[in-house]
């Protein structure tokens, strides 16, 4: 006999549901924070599992006091310009520069994989060298590229390089192969050429779909920066985090990894809200 | 010289090779409505693909007006069964789609003209709208938002926006419901008594093909390993009286032949 819960018929109530959402992550909470209190209460000094306290006292100075010690501190400025010397500003800074670049790099990417899709020539050119490369373990080149490209940004660029866009180069292959056959003819019949065809027909219908997988692939791509970030880099969210682990500094990096989160789900929502506005058929559907 | 001229083609596919269609010829005069009929299999929408350019026969060759096209172009629309319009575009964008681009191209659309010629286009479109019995309401519809037949009603006006000399229509009406087939089926007479277009129509209905065409093409094969080829090719007199059609179907289809059906009736 099933129970209640675990029919596949149940209907939640949408309090309940809301609950059920948020109880994982109040569970969590509770329980680092009896963990904290726990061991506090042991070691007054104790740094593994910063209190609420510590943390915030952390982020302050991450987030208001001057990233540099020859910077001149901002006294009497405002809570803008003391945040824009921070420590945390500017490395934000660097890592949006270098995922700005990333997802930049996403775009030849995907039309690579329109035109693997659509043109068989180019498709059979490219085709088995992208799966090829599809499979090496980007990571295992990170000696390769440093010896080659140096530590500068052109290493951590080919590693996203590497890493990610042989993924959205085959998503959007097979997404382009996926579209009907009788969506090209028909475009063909309606006096289209190949190139608007492929760009006004195929791209058009691929592209929420080529979204969607980018913001799957997000994660990726900041995995993929924050290895580069963390073994050759003077700045970054990542840099900080690595620098900070040397000096067991949890009280700063918990924050920091919170709001690398955060970042992120801001960024994944500003994509699918894009998206909506963009795509309004695809929503429908 | 007939509009499209087939050629004794033969098409066939798969290793081992299997013959679907075996020595295929056809003329095809301008205006003419030709219905191909034939089971399930028997290679009907493969004669409609190399009437369209987007399948090549193993032998033989088609003319359209003299010249073998090697790929689909605006000389002939096509209106399948399925995915006949552009998912992400509005029900105007999908009308005016044809003229736009071959008048316009890839990035023609960021040309200022382009935006006058769009206004006439939607002009025009419109009144294909108001001819299939759309509301302009419907025009900012997107493909999902309408019913089968109203989908299917938009299809043909979109081919017909670029006035092809030919439209194929692949069992276009098969996956409506007989109340609104019957409806497309009349809708698209009576575009083609207007627009006077050779149309070439693919179904596997015999009552569809009689209440359409003005011309029958009967494929079907000769054993299960032979390819098909033309069994009858019959005009179907005008007009044929609806009563009378299910005594034609029957006629048809137990082989009797098309002169007794021809003397008894329509």
């Amino acid at each position: 006999m099933s129970v209640g819960f675990l029919l596949i018929h149940a209907k939640p109530q949408r309090t309940t549901a809301m609950l059920l959402s948020w109880a994982l992550f109040i569970t969590g909470i509770a329980l680092y924070l009896y963990i904290a209190n726990q061991r506090h209460r042991d070691n007054p000094e104790e740094r593994v599992t910063p209190s609420i306290a510590q943390m915030a006292r952390g982020m302050y100075d991450a987030a208001l006091k001057p990233a540099e010690d020859d910077d001149q501190p901002a006294e009497g400025g405002s809570m803008l310009q003391r945040f824009r010397n921070s420590m945390l500003w500017k490395d934000t800074k660097a890592t949006s520069r270098r995922f700005i670049y990333s997802m930049l790099l996403l775009i030849p990417a995907v039309l690579l994989g329109l035109h693997m899709g659509l043109f068989p020539y180019v498709g059979a050119f490219f085709l088995r060298f992208v799966l090829f490369f599809d499979k090496i373990v980007a990571l295992s080149l990170l000696p390769i590229l440093f010896i080659a490209f140096g530590i500068d940004e052109l290493a951590k660029v080919m590693l996203i390089v590497v890493g990610v866009t042989p993924t959205i180069i085959l998503d959007t292959f097979n997404l382009t192969r996926g579209v009907p056959n009788e969506q090209l003819v028909k475009a063909f019949t309606l006096g289209a050429g190949d190139f608007a065809a492929a760009y006004r027909v195929v791209l058009k219908q691929i592209m929420p779909r080529v979204l969607n997988s980018i913001r799957l692939n997000l994660k990726s791509v900041m995995l993929f920066l924050f290895a580069g970030e963390m073994i050759a880099s003077t700045d970054g969210l990542a840099f900080r985090i690595a620098l900070l682990r040397r000096h067991m500094g949890m009280d700063v990096i918990i924050p920091y990894v919170l709001w690398v989160a955060l970042l992120l789900f801001l960024v994944d929502l500003g994509m699918r809200v894009l998206n909506r506005k963009l795509h309004p058929w695809f929503q429908e559907s | 010289m007939a509009l499209i001229e087939i050629d004794d083609i033969s098409v066939a596919y798969g290793t081992p090779a299997k013959t679907v269609l075996d020595s295929v010829s056809l003329r095809i005069e301008e205006g003419e409505f030709v219905c191909v009929l034939g089971q399930t299999g028997c290679g009907k929408s493969t004669l409609l693909r190399l009437v369209l350019g987007s399948e090549k026969p193993l032998a033989g060759r088609i003319l359209i007006d003299g010249v073998e096209h090697h790929q689909p172009d605006r000389t002939r629309g096509y209106v399948p069964q399925r995915y006949s319009l552009f998912p992400d575009k509005t029900v105007l964008d999908n009308i005016t789609f044809g003229p736009e681009v071959s008048e316009f191209g890839l990035f023609g659309h960021m040309t200022p003209s382009f935006y006058r010629r769009r206004r006439e286009l939607r002009r025009e479109a419109f009144g294909y709208l108001e001819r299939i019995g759309l509301r302009e309401s419907d025009s900012r519809k997107y493909p999902d938002q309408l019913s089968g037949g109203m989908q299917q009603r938009v299809a043909i006006a979109q081919a017909l926006m670029t006035k092809p000399r030919i439209l194929l229509m692949d069992e276009a009406f098969s996956a409506l419901d007989p109340g609104t087939r019957r409806g497309m089926q009349q809708l698209i007479r009576e575009l083609w008594k207007a627009t006077g277009t050779t149309i070439l129509f693919v179904t596997h209905n015999t009552q569809e093909a009689l209440r359409l065409g003005t011309r029958v093409i009967v494929l079907a094969k000769d054993g299960p390993e032979r390819g098909s080829r033309v069994k009858l090719d019959l005009p179907v007199p005008d007009p044929c009286f609806e009563e009378e059609i299910p005594h034609l179907v029957h006629r048809l289809e137990s082989g009797a032949g098309w002169h007794a059906v021809s003397a008894h009736s329509c």
